[in-house]
């Protein structure tokens, strides 16, 4: 009997004891996120039948879905779309496949890498691991069980997206390998960040690490679309690639998926091992000591604000700047690709490239300032902002200095991306006076961030909880410029991105730049008295 | 003087009555125990009395002044310690330490390095790096290197170890002495019995006893243990006496103060052969208003 029982406990040291108490912790999981994953998933799922009817209604004849396929079949949209297949006998469906898919690939890795983050690093940063890992609970436990949400989240992704692939006339086999494509996509990017959130010891860092992989495989699947239209070499260097390599509707083939789950398996077994090789709550980069005293000029709020947003600001610069040339430097491809086409002028395609560019850019901006409030509200709460308010730091004074810092870094940053655009393209065609033209038509949607960060501000005084609701806004934007063109104007008018002109493809206006400034500044200040007058939260 | 009024304040976090009329005074110069378990409204007295809450009634002063419309130039008059610091975690604990002391007006430099050397905090490492109870000391040394008149201090001990617990009440000590306020909010008994002038009670949002130690002991009973040559008998009947057990030639039990001497004057008559007795200590105090299954 005895012997019996020490068996049985040697046999769980050795054996499954690295992983008891996954299924517990799975549990823990879907009930955490029960709300975040189905929502996730189905607003995905959902874009599918949304992109077709969009692409129905703006497209009502074969001929007019044959010149928006042309358009976008040169080799500069490429870098967004591509690479696509079997447009030659184009249906509305594989123009949903060659204009789209990418855009559910992006969706389906940012949710696994968010979901992955939260449920590992972030979890050992907060210490709640530690209660976790002090239960009877293996040490491979959480990173498992992590894992195997993100499993069952792609699968009821794909689920999903087959249902409504199906829905819009994809046959069944077809619709089942986009989605499964999809879902391959997001599995390889969940396995990132499991290696991500092994290397440091903080979630956000280890998602945007991840999120830089990220944004590394959309440019070399889509430098390698820009070569060739059904994929250069760089195109099958990349996990993104490799979904849309599928053919979808063009020739189908199953086996590219392989090498995404190979991928995926390589990359969870680096976890698993760089995970054993760790402490709980350690990370493998160390942190060093810093300095005893502070500095000089650490002494006021706006300095504690420069200092804490310090190193957000130079992240988003040196992003910002890399695709600004980037975006800047395609103008030249834009250009010669439009040559071929039969498309009306060159130069107003090369405008209108560089116009969307600068509006995509402010949106990127937009993140950032929305970021920025989101994390002054968890200072809030985290209890960071109570010892500050009790020196003679006066509420203003905090959120004033705290926004102000926000507000120049977001208008340097659009200064910046107009630059590098700028510079970017006036070096591809040739021409300097592009660095003004694009620094002016980025520089000129300020006021824009400037509403949107004052917004987020007001939210914040009057009712943090619902900060979110800032998202919402900067989403409502981006859906109405971009995906919504046909929608009713005053759906538009909503929005707070659709009011200053879009140059250099539109003429500057001075009357929304004041108007959107004026608006910023009140409700900024409407947000000042309402922090004035609540109850801090937090400890 | 009072550094500290507070009358009839109310506080409400939806159905909860975290204050319900709270009458708080704390003279100015002395070291004022607020003492209470976890969720009587301590922190929450504490966040009104800095200005971070509004109380939805009754009237709260802090240094003469409102500590809701005067919180910034209140703020240069005192010093806070939270109970659960949270720092900065890419600030280091030396950083924080400046920057806190700069923003209230400056601090020593050589206070500084004194309590950083009392407290043996390595102030080089990052605020996520510190454990609970470095995390408390960063917040202490910035607290008491800087010049001010009154200390309001939310159980800021939490997480040091013993050694660093009699340093903090040395410190606490020597502030008291150079006639600095201090408002100790604490469950650490023996913490405030050693350093408090006056405590107040607070239960369910609301001050149930206050006053200084001997006041408070004055309310209560003593405790009696004595041997005695006879076995004693009639105690129970006596005034003012309770609990009263007797084994053999043993007995023990509790006296109201006003009673103590009728009580020794009748054991005296079965001759005593030793005896003991003790003012009830704080935590009888604290055991008398929670204690008994009492909701608290």
């Amino acid at each position: 009997m005895t012997a019996t029982v020490t068996r049985h406990r040697a046999a769980a040291g050795s054996r499954g004891g690295a992983l008891t108490g996954t299924g517990i912790l799975l549990r823990l999981a879907l009930r955490r996120d029960r709300i975040k994953l189905p929502a996730w998933t189905l607003i995905t799922a959902l874009f599918v039948p949304y992109f077709f009817v969009a692409a129905t209604r703006t497209n009502p004849t074969p001929e007019a879905l044959h010149s928006t396929m042309d358009m976008v079949n040169s080799p500069m949209p490429r870098l967004f779309t591509g690479p696509s297949f079997g447009t030659g006998d184009l249906t509305i469906q594989r123009y949903l496949i060659a204009v789209y898919f990418v855009e559910f690939l992006l969706g389906a890795a940012l949710m696994n890498i968010l979901l992955i983050a939260r449920h590992t690093r972030a979890e050992e940063q907060s210490g709640r691991a530690e209660l976790i890992r002090a239960a009877v609970v293996g040490r491979h436990a959480a990173l498992t069980a992590a894992l195997a949400l993100a499993v069952i989240t792609n699968a009821v992704l794909a689920v999903l997206m087959t249902a409504m692939a199906v829905g819009v006339g994809l046959p069944a086999g077809s619709a089942l390998l986009f989605a499964a494509a999809t879902a391959a996509a997001g599995l390889v990017f969940a396995a990132v960040t499991a290696v991500c959130a092994q290397l440091t010891e903080h979630s956000r860092a280890a998602a945007g690490i991840a999120g830089g992989v990220l944004g590394v495989a959309w440019v070399i699947r889509g430098i390698g679309a820009v070569q060739d239209v059904a994929g250069g070499r760089l195109t099958w260097l990349s996990p993104l690639g490799w979904s849309q390599l599928t053919r979808v509707l063009a020739g189908e083939r199953w086996w590219p998926l392989g090498l995404s789950v190979v991928l995926a398996g390589i990359l969870v077994a680096a976890a698993y091992t760089l995970a054993a090789r760790r402490d709980l709550g350690a990370g493998l980069i160390a942190s060093r000591p810093g300095p005893a005293s502070a500095s000089r000029w650490l002494r006021s709020p706006a300095t504690l604000a420069l200092r804490l947003q310090r190193s957000s600001i130079l992240w988003w610069g040196g992003s910002l700047l890399a695709a600004g040339l980037v975006f800047g430097g395609l103008a030249g491809a834009m250009r010669q690709g439009v040559a071929t086409d039969l498309l009306g002028s060159g130069p107003d395609v090369l405008s209108g490239y560089l116009s969307l560019m600068a509006v995509g850019l402010s949106f990127v901006v937009g993140i950032f300032t929305v970021l920025a409030v989101t994390r002054m509200r968890t200072e809030e709460v985290r209890g960071r902002v109570a010892p500050l308010l009790t020196t003679p730091t006066g509420r203003w004074a905090w959120l004033g200095s705290s926004v102000l810092v926000t507000a120049i870094a977001a208008v340097t940053l659009l200064a910046l991306s107009g630059l590098a655009m700028g510079a970017g393209a006036a070096a591809a065609l040739g021409d300097g006076r592009y660095v003004g033209e694009l620094t002016g038509a980025v520089l000129a949607r300020a006021p824009e961030i400037l509403l949107l960060l004052a917004i987020a501000m007001a939210l914040f005084g009057f009712a943090p909880r619902a900060i979110a609701v800032a998202w919402a806004v900067l989403a409502y934007g981006g859906f109405i410029r971009f995906w919504a063109a046909d929608l009713p104007g005053w759906l538009k008018a909503l929005s707070l991105f659709d009011h200053i002109p879009r140059m250099p493809v539109e003429r500057f206006t001075l009357t929304p730049v004041v108007a959107l400034t004026v608006l910023a500044a009140s409700v900024a200040l409407l947000g000042l008295y309402g922090f004035r007058h609540r109850d801090l939260d937090g400890r | 003087m009072t550094a500290i009024t507070t009358s009839g304040l109310v506080k409400t976090f939806g159905p909860v009555r975290a204050l319900d009329g709270l009458d708080l005074s704390v003279n100015s110069g002395e070291v004022h125990g607020f003492l209470g378990p976890n969720g009587a409204g301590k922190s929450t007295t504490i966040r009104i009395l800095l200005g971070l809450m509004r109380a939805d009634s009754g009237r709260a002063e802090l240094l003469g002044g409102d500590p809701w419309a005067d919180a910034t130039a209140l703020h240069r008059r005192l010093a806070y310690v939270p109970g659960d610091v949270e720092l900065w975690p890419n600030l280091t604990g030396g950083e924080a330490i400046d920057l806190l002391g700069r923003l209230r007006g400056g601090l020593s430099e050589t206070r500084r390095a004194e309590l950083v050397e009392r407290f043996q905090l390595d102030p080089t490492k990052k605020g996520r790096t510190y454990s609970k109870g470095n995390r408390q000391k960063v917040a202490l040394v910035a607290a008491f290197a800087s010049d001010v008149e009154l200390l309001i201090l939310d159980e800021p001990t939490s997480g040091l170890d013993p050694l660093m617990e009699a340093v903090f009440q040395e410190i606490v000590a020597e502030l008291k002495d150079a006639g600095r306020t201090v408002l100790l909010s604490s469950h650490i008994l023996a913490q405030v019995e050693k350093l408090a002038d006056r405590v107040s009670i607070i239960k369910q949002g609301k001050i149930v006893a206050a006053g200084t130690l001997a006041e408070l002991r004055h309310l209560t009973r003593t405790t009696v243990e004595a041997e005695t040559a006879a076995p004693v008998t009639g105690l129970p009947a006596l005034p003012g006496v309770h609990h009263a057990e007797t084994s053999g030639e043993r007995v023990r039990f509790t006296v109201d103060a006003e009673h103590l001497d009728g009580a020794i004057k009748h054991l005296s008559a079965f001759g005593i052969r030793a005896l003991t007795s003790h003012p009830p200590t704080l935590e009888e105090l604290m055991l008398r208003h929670y204690g008994n299954g009492a909701a608290a």
